[in-house]
């Protein structure tokens, strides 16, 4: 009657996972590891023995009537007990945890942000890589919490259950077997409610997605004026009911069957066993047979109820949660064994003048793509040149300085510079000889001069010239110390989109090094704006190569070589002159753009 | 787990809204509030009180009396009937309850979106109301209209149980309550330390803002060249590790004070209890050489139920409490009333428009946007607006759509004020294509039609698609133009580029029906071959229309009626592109600069 669940793989066995973790945890903060053992213990046991074994001497001291000592011994014994154990509790929650979980947060993610750098960019292009990436960042400080609730707790169970049932097993081994074979005969409902839960959710997260969605569309402010223009807003509360409605009957179909469940579990384990089976036989043996005491019963009665809690929460409850987070640390160790393609040469690129970069029979294919993005493509760049690459949409552009970068390597070919493949160097000392400004450049919520520098203690005076270079002129109370954008500052600065554009620029102006890397550097400027770029960059990047992408061909015109790119291809170069000259694709797309400036 | 959000500290009326919250639920669906109530109240005192306590001290009393086995035998399946019957209502109620939460979710979104509709565009631009609202919608995203049905409810049942409880305990014997009774005490205490630790938290706010943010642009891809290329990987994480410093700092700071908070009231709901009753006990055995263990057992099982009813209580109310603001924001985006208020006119075929000395702030700024703007439109017109950024290009644009009202002048449409319309009947006398369009994830046809199509519907929408140059892409796609846009939660959805995605939303113009077409930059993300035909289709499709363009590149001005020159909110000149040029003003010359580095190379051109 049940559908056989698809059984999702895990690279590694649960408690491999667990050990794993552990051991990870152990290395960034072994204190946190021992104290959260160390709290599970004194969180659940002391109060489970208190009232199993307390209780009973008690009891049994009263109805044997014997001295007044042992009863004030015991009453001692448990408030020493008590208070010791909730001290060193309390002692480590608010004064030792808290603090730790911090460090360990910061210890965990720095792991993982460190790796995330030095991944290849590919891996950003490969969906299910970059899902479970993101999985993984996300959810890494939850998972810690949960995880280390979830051991301290199963090591506070274990130790409770040995030593509770040992304590049952002394008074009446029946009792254990009763309470033992009761939760065995019901533990197959409990793992199925587990299994229907996990299934739901999975279901659940599928439908709420799709309303998740079309709430969105409504509550966020991208969508207030497409909205209000077009009349689509009824479509859109139609497509969100009918995601609703799914949700609806999901939780009808599941919560039919897991309340079901749950229900004959709980009567089947408390109701039928603890508070039926086990008391008669107790009521049987203190009633009839006179082999309990009154003592015995309550403890036994306690004691049952300490077992079951602890049976069920390390057979059912904790390897859910557990297999659960077993697939975050599966994530997490995946991420970070993750392999990269971008491999480091041998040897540090050394920061010198600009030289020649030679491109040689290149092509690139992404991955998963069958058609290649570049084909064959060889250019030479002489020092201090000024190259501009133009062509349509999805030419090439963008991937052919991606290459330069060694974001990505070249599926075949190679890049020289100075006669040195790009390979040969180190990522890190190979990229820090460009300033690249991207078409989709981000301002990072950090200072205006880190903003420009990209570096920890930028430099003011640079900062500042670099910014005059770029056109950035507005004036800013704090100066180089303003922090951009609102994200965690309220008093952040908002930059208008062009901007942040020039701010952006001025990153390439700022950045000591031989050659630099704009993509459509004035997507977001006005002419007026355009045409002082221009001139600024003819001016500061004298001692540079540069390399710019642009639709804009009035942009291109000053450039030393142009190269017009289709198709993953160079189709024409040469200076602006000579291709005019040549009267192909570049001609015909500059007086497409020229005619209309034309008297 | 149970976590709030944090935000500043307001104050806010915790019963009024507590009550909205339970008004709101009751009318979306009954089931919610009445399956919580009948769960709570049948669990606390069946797990705190029946089982717990009764239970025992029926038994024990049996056994103390030494009752017959017989007798004990028809309690056991008396109490056993109980536990079943309970315990079958309470699954059947939560099972309603599950269901019902989602309906409640679905009926007070249909709510929400009908006002949200409504809103004005300005609400969205305006930070503290569009943070409200935010907020206010959280009530329903993180579930909190649930959480205070459970809060509501638990307390309840808390009451109950403890009430029950403190009777039994006092029938056995008075004396049992000194002990017992400081127990509730930890409700105060809670409060106070739930108190403490929302300040602490409060205070890291902004750190730990930092450190979701930090996160984010570690794995996003928009900030992964970035952070290959340049060293702010290094500025990132001297970031990050301030804030966790910052963070450590608080906490420790704090934990004296929480360590103190926790001993008390560890020290009421444990101590005193468990060793008062203890010593008890063993007082009343010294001096009455009796004691009942049925009494004993069942005093000391109670001081957990006890402390458990009143933990709940406690965290109920401190739950409320904090609710209570994210319902109060919802309270005010109900009782909006939105400031575009609706003229009962309808909007007929198109004259003229026309702004009289029309002057604009926007709402908390004091820069003058546009300053004593007038001009006129008339039909069949093609008009450029061009000017440098921040110009007040398209706020000119937002007053003529009735996003936002005018603080001084008038705009009139055929002569009549834009405020004496219906807000609808006019912007459907408009088609625009924004240079931030969007497009939702329906269709393709839906995105152009903008409700669900028939075939000769799609047909309409096909010509579209090919007039703004983007037909063969989606021909290409599995179903066509049928395909769903974005990956968002269709597999086979489509991922367009930025450039098909503004064809696309350019299509939706090409198909309807309008007077007068505003076109926002439509061209910003579109190669030159591709703006070119874009353009071309919209000369094509706009013949007799009268169209607004509004641009930074003014080649696109060279072809329309008249060209206004906005610069710091006035309109500096206007005129024809010959007009302009030849009184050699601000247009000219920005026209000059432009044209400049395409001029004389088309010589070279010519010549070819």
């Amino acid at each position: 009657m049940f559908k056989k669940k698809e059984k999702e793989k895990t690279l590694h066995s649960m408690p491999s996972n667990i050990f794993f973790f552990v051991k990870l945890l152990f290395s960034v903060s072994p204190l946190l590891v021992l104290g959260e053992f160390l709290w599970g213990l004194l969180m659940i046991l002391p109060n489970n023995l208190i009232k199993v074994i307390g209780v009973k001497y008690i009891i049994d001291v009263v109805t044997e009537g014997k001295d007044l000592e042992r009863i004030f011994g015991a009453v001692a014994v448990i408030a020493v007990v008590l208070i010791v154990s909730t001290s060193i509790s309390w002692l480590f929650r608010e004064f030792f945890w808290n603090v730790e979980r911090e460090k360990v947060y910061f210890g965990l993610n720095k792991k993982l942000y460190d790796k995330a750098r030095s991944l290849d960019l590919e891996s950003y292009d490969n969906p299910e890589f970059y899902n479970n990436f993101i999985l993984t960042i996300e959810s890494s400080s939850a998972s810690i919490q949960n995880l280390l609730g979830l051991v301290r707790m199963y090591v506070g169970h274990i130790i409770s259950l040995i030593a509770v049932a040992s304590v049952l097993f002394t008074i009446d081994p029946w009792c254990l077997v009763i309470i033992l074979v009761v939760i065995c005969v019901f533990l197959p409902i409990s793992k199925r409610v587990g299994e229907l839960m996990m299934e739901r959710r999975i279901d659940n997260a599928k439908f709420h997605r799709r309303a998740d969605y079309f709430q969105r569309v409504f509550y966020l402010q991208d969508y207030a004026k497409e909205v209000r223009m077009n009349n689509i807003s009824p479509l859109l509360m139609d497509r969100y009911n009918d995601a609703a409605d799914d949700v609806i009957n999901n939780q009808k179909k599941y919560w039919n069957k897991i309340s079901f469940l749950n229900c004959l579990q709980t009567v089947g384990v408390q109701g039928l066993g603890f508070l039926f089976i086990l008391p008669l036989y107790l009521g049987y043996c203190v009633l009839v047979k006179e082999t309990l005491t009154p003592g015995d019963f309550v403890a036994t009665f306690n004691g049952a109820h300490a077992v079951a809690m602890s049976f069920q929460f390390l057979t059912v409850w904790a390897l859910a949660r557990f297999s659960e987070q077993g697939k975050m640390i599966d994530k997490y160790r995946e991420f970070l064994k993750a392999d990269f393609k971008i491999k480091n040469g041998g040897k540090t690129a050394p920061k010198t003048e600009p030289k020649e970069i030679t491109i040689k029979n290149l092509s690139f294919t992404y991955p998963n793509n069958e058609k290649p993005t570049l084909e064959d493509i060889n250019l030479t760049i002489k020092p201090y040149e000024k190259i501009a690459l133009v062509g349509y949409n999805g030419a090439g552009k963008t991937t052919l300085t991606n290459l330069l970068l060694r974001l990505y390597d070249a599926t075949t070919g190679e890049i020289l510079i100075d006669g040195e493949n790009i390979k040969d160097v180190t990522a890190d000392s190979h990229r820090d000889r460009f300033a690249a400004v991207f078409q989709d450049f981000q301002i990072f919520s950090c200072s205006l001069g880190e903003n420009v520098a990209l570096d920890v203690n930028p430099d003011e005076e640079r900062v500042w010239d670099a910014l005059k270079h770029s056109g950035f002129n507005k004036k800013l109370e704090k100066g180089i110390d303003s922090e951009l954008l609102r994200e965690f500052d309220d008093d952040g600065v908002m930059l208008s989109g062009g901007e942040a554009q020039k701010t952006a620029i001025a990153r390439a102006f700022y950045k000591d090094c031989p050659y630099v890397i704009l993509d459509e550097p004035s997507a977001n400027l006005d002419p007026v704006a355009e045409y002082n770029l221009n001139q600024a960059m003819i001016e500061a990047a004298e001692h540079k190569t540069v390399i710019f992408i642009s639709h804009r061909l009035s942009t291109t015109v000053n450039a030393d070589r142009i190269y017009v790119m289709e198709n993953g291809r160079i189709i024409e170069s040469g200076s602006h002159a000579e291709l005019m000259e040549l009267g192909g694709t570049y001609a015909y797309m500059f007086n497409l753009q020229a005619e209309k400036y034309k008297e | 787990m149970r976590w709030i959000k944090l935000h500043e500290p307001v104050k806010v009326p915790v019963l009024k809204n507590v009550i909205f919250a339970l008004k709101l639920v009751w009318e979306a669906d009954k089931r919610l509030l009445i399956g919580y109530f009948v769960t709570e109240i049948s669990n606390k005192v069946l797990s705190m009180y029946v089982q717990n306590i009764l239970f025992l001290k029926v038994l024990l009393s049996i056994i103390d009396g030494d009752a017959d086995f017989k007798t004990y035998f028809t309690y056991l399946l008396l109490f056993f009937g109980i536990y079943f019957t309970v315990n079958a209502i309470s699954a059947y109620a939560t099972r309603q309850r599950l269901v019902a939460t989602k309906v409640v979710l679905k009926n007070v979104n249909n709510k929400i979106f009908k006002k949200a509709t409504e809103l004005d565009v300005s609400c969205y631009e305006n930070p503290e109301f569009y943070d409200k609202y935010q907020r206010a919608t959280l009530v329903l995203s993180s579930s909190y209209y649930d959480l205070i049905c459970w809060d509501v409810a638990a307390v309840v049942g808390g009451i109950i149980a403890l009430i029950c409880v403190i009777t039994t305990v006092t029938v056995i014997n008075p004396m049992y309550l000194l002990f017992l009774l400081p127990v509730t005490l930890v409700f105060a205490i809670e409060l106070l330390k739930s108190k403490a630790v929302y300040k602490r938290d409060l205070q890291m706010t902004k750190n730990n803002r930092i450190k979701a943010y930090i996160q984010r642009t570690m794995f996003l891809k928009e900030f992964s060249k970035d952070m290959r290329t340049s060293n702010i990987f290094a500025v990132l994480t001297k970031r990050f590790k301030a804030a966790i410093d910052a963070n450590v700092l608080i906490l420790k700071s704090y934990g004296v004070k929480l360590f103190i908070y926790s001993m008390v009231s560890s020290l009421f709901s444990d101590f005193i209890p468990i060793i008062g009753t203890y010593a008890f006990a063993g007082y009343q055995f010294i001096f009455t050489q009796s004691l009942s263990i049925s009494g004993f057992s069942v005093v000391l099982a109670s001081i957990n139920s006890v402390r458990d009813s009143t933990l709940s209580i406690a965290e109920g109310f401190d739950e409320m409490t904090q609710m209570a603001l994210f319902f109060q924001n919802l309270r005010d985006f109900f009782d909006y009333e939105p400031k575009i208020t609706d003229g009962g006119k309808d909007a007929k075929e198109f004259q003229s428009i026309e702004f009289k000395n029309v002057s604009f702030t926007y709402p908390d700024t004091t820069k003058e946007i546009l300053k004593n703007v007038s001009f006129k439109i008339t039909k069949g017109e093609t008009i450029a607006i061009v000017g440098v950024n921040g110009a007040g290009k398209s706020t000119l644009v937002k007053l003529l759509l009735r996003f936002y009202d005018a603080n001084d002048g008038e705009i009139l449409y055929n002569g009549i004020n834009v405020k004496e319309y219906n807000v609808q009947s006019l912007r459907n006398a408009f088609a625009t294509v924004f240079q931030d369009y969007k497009n939702f994830a329906v269709s393709v046809n839906e995105n152009i039609m903008c409700h669900e199509c028939s075939d000769e519907e799609k047909q309409i929408a096909e010509k579209a698609l090919r007039q703004s140059g983007v037909w063969d892409k989606i021909a290409s796609l599995p179903k066509g133009a049928d395909t769903v846009l974005t990956r968002e939660f269709e597999i086979d959805g489509a991922g367009l580029s930025g450039g098909e995605n503004q064809k696309v939303s350019a299509a939706r113009l090409f198909a309807r029906e309008f007077e007068i077409a505003i076109l926002d930059e439509p061209s910003s993300a579109l190669d030159p071959i591709a703006e070119y035909k874009m353009y071309e289709n919209l000369i094509d499709v706009t013949r007799d229309k009268t169209v607004i363009y509004i641009s930074h590149r003014l080649s696109s001005a060279v072809l329309s009626d008249r060209i206004y020159v906005l610069g710091n909110g006035t309109i500096l000149e206007s005129g024809s592109h010959a007009e302009l040029m030849a009184q050699g003003g601000e247009y000219s010359k920005m026209f000059t600069l432009q044209a400049s580095s395409y001029k004389g190379e088309s010589e070279v051109s010519e010549n070819v």
